[in-house]
């Protein structure tokens, strides 16, 4: 018994190792001037303090923060919307919304960057604006995991009963639906957001597609400083990487509350 | 009462809208543009021919595929080794490595091309360390190269896939191996035997969703080799983005071509998954 689990001890260092090397060589790098020996030499912060007071990162940062804010405020809107009407009024349509909802999990970033580029570039309308366009892609290539987020919750908080509940009380569906059972599921509404937020901040291909370099986000502020100067680009890199893993340990410490709470409420029933 | 129902569909509406603007018409239309001729109108199977006999393009599906299918296999085996593990550990050691597997596959993009280039760049920490030591293998490590960019791969395949499997080893139970054991089979044999056919299904569907993520994985590529390097996604957003001419017809096609072979992927490994379920039923 001890002996089988030495070798999985092993195996799980070893993997271990081989996934945090790439990022603990790179944090080590942006703190020391000169690494060209086996030992690096010359320890220094200047990388963060220049970057910190660079006004086009903190402008691309804003950038970014603009990119994730509207489209998921966005599709959270048009998402309950439609799963309201679905679920309480029309249930069979409610597979179609599902799969227009999953088709995005599958086609990723670059066929439908340029499928959306090659519909809109010519269009005579606002739909040609470059901003508009990666909008909209934000909101459909983000749909997949606020869909599931709302749609679980919907679930775990046992909807029907609470709206019939509320309905005996007095209320009307809306008022129901979005007093009642929307703040309930605000945890899943949280968590799938956070997600979202993680997918469009690593986003380099729908924001290079759609908006080339007129609107650049931190991923394309990281590309072009790590064309020109790789100090640099590695305390971006840094910054970068630790607001990515605070998003998802955020995420996965809501979702471990979430479940203790879950499981807590069954042992109680 | 029932007209009152059907003003609620209003709501559905702003859903719609933009699922129609922004997913549906253009994902078809990518479709109906790979049979039309960039000049004029009417039917044409002309961008398939290019895409099938243009050197470059074939060398771009055959490129893509193999990426895919070596980070694909090399990613499942060092996740199946990682998973079992997990299953295997407790208490700690478990979860820092179930949250270090949720934080490393949020590495992706440009930061992973970034942190490879440092480590195995022609300047490269690495390779620089090697050349120190004195160690050729390394010292001559070439990232720029169709093998160099799969060793990317099989890194983000890693976490993801860990992450896939671990749950799908809950449904290893441990009086089989017990009674395997009993009957006098080795480890091996029972992981040979009776294990690994058990997981066939998870393992067949988190395949296709690593061989799928490989396939049109673009951004690490792109950062990396730019334009030298010819792969599906980098030849279809090259139709589009660029300074040349967008040739829609020739980059629906090529999409397309890269749609079915997902398709055709995640009908092999379905296939290959029910032989399983059903020897499972039978026995």
């Amino acid at each position: 018994m001890k002996k089988k689990n030495v070798g999985a001890v092993l195996a799980i260092a070893v993997i271990l190792v081989y996934l945090l090397l790439p990022l603990a060589v790179s944090i080590i790098y942006s703190l020391f001037s000169n690494w060209t020996q086996v030992i690096p030499r010359g320890f220094t912060v200047e990388n963060y303090v220049e970057l910190f007071t660079n006004p086009d990162f903190l402008a691309s940062l804003g950038r970014t923060l603009v990119l994730c804010i509207f489209p998921i405020i966005c599709t959270i809107v048009i998402v309950l919307l439609a799963l309201f009407v679905t679920t309480i009024f029309f249930p069979k349509l409610e597979k179609y919304v599902q799969v227009i909802c999953m088709i995005p999990y599958t086609i990723q970033g670059v066929i439908l960057s340029v499928s959306i580029l090659s519909v809109y570039i010519n269009n005579p309308t606002f739909l040609s604006e470059r901003l508009v366009m990666l909008f909209g892609a934000y909101c459909v290539i983000i749909l997949p995991y606020i869909y599931q987020g709302i749609r679980n919750g919907m679930r775990a908080v046992n909807m029907p009963m609470l709206l019939e509940a509320a309905e005996m009380l007095g209320a009307s569906r809306l008022y129901a639906f979005f007093r009642v059972i929307v703040p309930n599921i605000l945890s899943a509404i949280i968590v799938s957001s956070l997600l979202a937020v993680g997918i469009i901040f690593g986003d380099y291909v729908l924001v290079r597609n759609l908006a080339g370099s007129s609107f650049p986000n931190v991923q394309i502020f990281l590309y072009q400083t790590m064309k020109s100067d790789s100090m640099k680009a590695s305390a971006v890199f840094v910054v970068i990487m630790a607001m990515t893993f605070l998003i998802a340990a955020i995420v996965l410490f809501l979702k471990s509350r979430d479940g203790h709470e879950r499981s807590k409420r069954k042992v109680k029933e | 009462m029932k007209r009152r129902k059907f003003l609620y569909l209003f709501a559905l509406i702003p859903f719609l809208l933009v699922a129609f603007l922004y997913e549906l018409i253009p994902l078809s239309m990518v479709v109906v543009n790979s049979f039309r001729p960039d000049e004029g109108v009417g039917f044409t199977l002309e961008n398939y021919e290019t895409v099938f006999a243009k050197l470059l393009y074939q060398k771009a599906i055959i490129n893509s595929i193999k990426i895919s299918l070596i980070s694909s296999c090399i990613g499942i085996v060092i996740a199946f080794i990682g998973a079992r593990a997990a299953h295997q550990t407790h208490g700690k050691l478990n979860s820092i490595f179930m949250t270090i597997l949720n934080m490393v596959s949020n590495f992706a993009g440009i930061p992973l091309a970034f942190a490879f280039m440092i480590l195995l760049g022609n300047a490269g920490i690495v390779v620089q360390i090697g050349r120190a030591l004195g160690i050729d293998a390394i010292a001559n490590y070439n990232l720029y190269t169709s093998n160099g960019i799969s060793m990317i791969y099989v890194y983000f395949q890693v976490p993801l896939s860990t992450l896939l499997l671990i749950p799908a080893f809950d449904g290893v139970r441990k009086e089989w191996q017990e009674a395997s054991t009993l009957l006098g089979a080795g480890k091996s044999t029972f992981w040979r035997k009776i294990g690994v056919p058990v997981l066939m299904p998870s393992i067949m569907g988190t395949f296709s969703v690593l061989f799928a993520n490989a396939l049109a994985a673009y951004a690490t590529v792109y950062a990396i080799m730019m334009n030298n390097i010819s792969l599906l996604p980098v030849q279809i957003a090259g139709c589009f983005v660029g300074d040349v001419k967008i040739r829609q017809g020739l980059g629906g096609a090529l999409s397309v071509t890269m749609m079915l072979i997902m398709i055709i992927m995640i009908g092999l490994t379905n296939l290959v998954s029910k032989q399983f379920q059903k020897g499972g039923a039978k026995a």
